[in-house]
C-alpha cells in the first residue's frame, strides 16, 4: 500500500502517465473520430464493434482518456504541493548560517582579507551586491557575521506556476465539457430564432457574400440584429473571425446556403422557325404562366435542382446544395392537356432534353435562378474559456520564470580578528553559469577594493 | 527585385554557406566555418527581404500555403541556428542545419508547391494568423536545431564534446519549447476561440500539436527532477522533433481535418 501511495505521489507517475498519454493520443488521430457506426463497418469490417466499444471512436471523450487526464491532474497536484512546502520556506525563511568550509567547496567562491573593521568590510560587501540587485539577509554567530544575498528568487516558483495554469485549463475544460452550449442557428433574411438559454433572440437582416476579382470568396457578411423583449437593442455584422458577443454569447459566421424550395427562375423561350421571336420570363416552382396566346400554350417549372446528377436508376437529384449544374424541369401545356416537359439546364444551353407529345416549335434556355440564402450561425456559451485564458497566461509565465528567471545565491561568512575582516564567499545559480561568475567577480572586486 | 528572384539568390547563398561549412568538416579550418556563417546571414537578410516583398506584393502574412510556411520554417531555422551559434560557438552543426535547410527551400521550389499568392480565404482574415504560424514555426525551428545538436551529442565519442552537445540541445529546447507553447497552442486556442467559437476540437493538427508539447514535457522532467541526461535526453528531443515535423508536414498530407491551410 505504501509502495502504491509512493508512486501514486511520484514523478514517475508523471511521466508513466505523459507516455501513455502521448500514445492514447497518436492512436486517437489514426482512427477517424466519431464518425457513423456504418463507416466503421466498411472501414473496420469486424474489428469496428470493439473499436467502438473500447471507445476508441470517441477516445478523447472516452472515460478511460478523462480518467487518465484526471490521474494526471491529482498527479500534478501532489508533485507540485509535496515540493511546494520546502521551496516556500526556502523562499521566505531561508538559512542565513552557513559553514565557510561548504562555500569553499563550491565552484564560484571567493576570499579575501581587509585591513578594516568588520562593520565596514560588511558594509561595503553589501553595498557592491545591493548594486547588483541582491536583497540581502545577515544573521550574527559568535564573532562571525553570515551574509545571504539573493536575486530572482521567484524563479524557483516556475514549474509551480505553469502547473497552476495547466490545472486552471483543465478546470476550464471540464466547465467547457459540462455546460458550455453550442448550437447551429440557420437563417433566412429577414427570418429571426431565439437562442436556446438566452433571453433574448436574433435576426438576420441581411446575408452577402463578397469576392475577390478571381471569383474566390473574400467575406460571408451577416448583418444580424439582437432583439430582447421585441425591442432590438444591438446590430453588428458578423464575419469570420469576428464574432458578436452579447451576454456571455458569442455568435460565429461558420456556414451558408441557399434556401432551394421556392427558388424563382429565369428561363428565355424562342422558336425554331422564327428568330426574332423571344420570350423571357421569371417564374416560380410550381407556377404557370401563358406563354404564347397564339397556340395557347401555357408553361410551367415543376423542379429545380442545383447542382444536377443522375442518380441510382436515372433518378435526377441533386448533388450539392451548392448551385454547381443548376437545371429546370420545364412543363408545356395546351388546352390544360400536357404537350412537352423535359430538363434545361444552365450550363448547357444546347442540351434541352424537351420530350414532346407533339411536335413543338419551342425551345428553353435557363437563364438565372433566385433563391434566397440563408446564413449558418452557430450560437455558443462557453463559460469554461475565461479560465483558459487564465491558465494559459498563468503558464507562459511560469514557463518564463522558469526559464528566464533563474535565483542566484551568494553566500558570505565574516569574521574579525586583529584589527583584519576576512571575507569568505560562494555562490549557486541555477542556470547561466557563466554570465553568474562573471557578476560574481565584478561583484567581489568592487568590494575587495580599497577605499 | 521581386520575391523569386530574391528567393533565387537565397537559395544560391544557402547552397554557398553548406559548401563552406562541408568545407569545414574536412579541412578542420576556421576559416571555411566563418565564410560558411556570413554566407548564411547574407542568405538570411536576402531571404527576410523575399519575405518582407512577398508579404507587400500579397497583402498577406507569408505563410499562407505550404510554400509560403516551407519558406518561412527555413527562415526561422538559419535565424535559430545564428543565434544558437553566436552564443554557444557551434559551426560543426553549420553543415548539417545547412543541408537541412536547403532541403525545405528545395521542397518550397519544387513544382510540387504552388508558389502563387492567393487571396487570403475568410478563416485566415485575423492578425492572429501572424502571431500564431510565426511564433509556432519559430519555436519549431529551434527543436530542429536542437534535433541536429542531439544527433551530433549522439555521433560524439569525447565526453566533454558530448556535455556541450547535450547543454546546447537542452538550451535550444529552453528557447523552443516557451515559444512553441505560445505560438501553437496558447495563440492557436484564442486564434480558434475566436474564428470557430472553440478554442479545442481535438482536431489532428491540435492533438499533434499536444504530442509534440508531451514529449517536450517528458524531455523536461526526465532532465530537470529525474536527472536523466546525455542519450536519453537526446532520443526524446529527437522524438520531439520528429512529432513537431509530422504536426507540421504529416498531419497536413496524412490525416484530414479542420487544419487544412498549410
Amino acid at each position: 500500500m505504501k509502495v502504491f501511495i509512493k508512486f501514486f505521489t511520484s514523478i514517475r507517475l508523471a511521466i508513466v502517465l505523459l507516455i501513455i498519454l502521448t500514445a492514447a493520443s497518436v492512436l486517437g488521430t489514426l482512427i477517424p473520430q466519431q464518425r457513423s457506426l456504418e463507416e466503421y463497418a466498411v472501414r473496420y469490417g469486424r474489428l469496428a464493434s470493439p473499436l467502438v466499444r473500447l471507445q476508441l471512436t470517441g477516445l478523447y471523450h472516452s472515460v478511460w482518456y478523462l480518467a487518465l487526464l484526471a490521474l494526471f491532474a491529482l498527479n500534478i497536484i501532489v508533485c507540485t504541493l509535496t515540493r511546494l512546502s520546502p521551496k516556500w520556506r526556502k523562499a521566505v525563511r531561508p538559512h542565513i548560517l552557513t559553514e565557510a568550509k561548504s562555500l569553499l567547496a563550491l565552484k564560484v567562491k571567493d576570499r579575501y582579507k581587509k585591513s578594516a573593521p568588520l562593520s565596514e568590510v560588511k558594509a561595503e560587501l553589501e553595498k557592491s551586491l545591493a548594486s547588483s540587485g541582491y536583497r540581502l539577509r545577515t544573521e550574527a554567530k559568535d564573532a562571525e557575521v553570515h551574509v545571504l544575498a539573493r536575486k530572482k528568487i521567484l524563479g524557483i516558483f516556475g514549474s509551480d506556476v505553469v502547473h497552476l495554469g495547466l490545472l486552471i485549463i483543465l478546470a476550464g475544460g471540464i466547465i467547457s465539457g459540462l455546460t458550455s452550449v453550442r448550437k447551429e442557428l440557420a437563417l433566412k433574411e429577414g427570418e429571426t430564432l431565439p437562442v436556446p438559454r438566452a433571453p433574448f433572440e436574433i435576426r438576420l437582416d441581411k446575408f452577402t457574400t463578397e469576392y475577390y476579382p478571381d471569383g474566390s470568396v473574400k467575406a460571408w457578411k451577416s448583418a444580424v440584429t439582437v432583439i430582447e423583449n421585441t425591442a432590438p437593442v444591438l446590430a453588428k455584422t458578423i464575419v469570420v473571425n469576428k464574432p458578436l458577443t452579447y451576454r456571455g454569447y458569442s455568435f460565429y459566421q461558420t456556414s451558408y446556403g441557399w434556401d432551394w424550395d421556392n427558388p424563382a427562375v429565369e428561363i428565355w423561350s424562342k422558336k425554331k422557325s422564327d428568330p426574332s421571336f423571344l420570350k423571357k420570363f421569371k417564374l416560380r416552382v410550381g407556377e404557370k404562366i401563358a406563354l404564347d396566346d397564339k397556340d395557347q400554350t401555357s408553361i410551367a417549372v415543376a423542379r429545380f435542382i442545383p447542382d444536377f446528377v443522375l442518380g441510382e436508376g436515372n433518378e435526377p437529384q441533386t448533388r450539392s446544395l451548392q448551385p454547381n449544374n443548376p437545371a429546370a424541369f420545364v412543363e408545356g401545356f395546351q388546352a390544360g392537356e400536357k404537350v412537352f416537359s423535359g430538363w434545361i439546364f444552365a450550363n448547357f444551353p444546347d442540351m434541352d432534353r424537351i420530350h414532346a407529345a407533339k411536335e413543338t416549335d419551342l425551345s428553353f434556355e435557363l437563364k438565372g435562378f433566385e433563391a434566397g440564402q440563408y446564413s449558418v450561425l452557430e450560437a455558443a456559451q462557453d463559460p469554461g474559456a475565461n479560465l483558459i485564458w487564465i491558465g494559459c497566461i498563468l503558464t507562459m509565465l511560469g514557463l518564463g520564470l522558469a526559464f528566464y528567471w533563474p535565483p542566484r545565491e551568494i553566500k558570505a561568512v565574516l569574521e574579525e580578528s586583529q584589527g583584519k575582516t576576512e571575507v569568505i564567499a560562494g555562490g549557486i545559480a541555477a542556470k547561466s553559469r557563466d554570465s553568474f561568475r562573471s557578476e560574481f567577480e565584478k561583484i567581489m572586486t568592487s568590494a575587495r577594493r580599497p577605499k | 527585385m521581386n520575391e523569386s528572384t530574391l528567393f533565387v539568390i537565397t537559395f544560391i547563398l544557402y547552397i554557398l554557406s553548406a559548401f563552406f561549412y562541408l568545407g569545414f568538416l574536412f579541412s578542420k579550418k576556421p576559416n571555411w566555418a566563418k565564410n560558411g556563417s556570413a554566407l548564411a546571414i547574407l542568405g538570411l537578410i536576402t531571404h527576410t527581404a523575399a519575405l518582407i516583398v512577398r508579404t507587400i506584393e500579397s497583402g498577406h502574412a507569408p505563410f499562407t500555403n505550404m510554400y509560403e510556411s516551407l519558406s518561412f520554417l527555413s527562415w526561422a531555422s538559419v535565424l535559430a541556428f545564428v543565434i544558437i551559434d553566436k552564443q554557444f560557438k557551434i559551426p560543426k552543426i553549420g553543415p548539417y542545419l545547412m543541408l537541412v535547410v536547403i532541403g525545405l527551400v528545395a521542397l518550397a521550389s519544387s513544382p510540387l508547391m504552388p508558389k502563387q499568392a492567393t487571396p487570403l480565404v475568410p478563416a485566415l482574415q485575423s492578425y492572429w494568423l501572424w502571431l500564431h504560424v510565426s511564433v509556432t514555426l519559430l519555436g519549431e525551428a529551434f527543436f530542429a536545431v536542437a534535433f541536429i545538436t542531439s544527433l551530433m551529442y549522439l555521433a560524439a565519442k569525447e565526453p566533454d564534446k558530448k556535455e556541450k552537445w547535450d547543454s546546447v540541445s537542452y538550451r535550444c529546447v529552453a528557447v523552443g519549447f516557451p515559444l512553441f507553447t505560445l505560438g501553437g497552442l496558447v495563440f492557436g486556442m484564442v486564434w480558434a476561440y475566436k474564428a470557430w467559437g472553440t478554442y479545442w476540437s481535438w482536431d489532428p493538427k491540435e492533438v499533434w500539436s499536444l504530442i509534440t508539447w508531451f514529449v517536450f514535457a517528458l524531455y523536461l522532467h526526465t532532465r530537470i527532477v529525474m536527472g536523466w541526461k546525455g542519450k536519453r535526453s537526446a532520443v526524446i528531443a529527437i522524438i520531439g522533433f520528429l512529432a513537431a515535423l509530422f504536426t507540421y508536414f504529416g498531419v497536413n498530407y496524412l490525416l484530414a481535418g479542420l487544419h487544412s491551410y498549410a
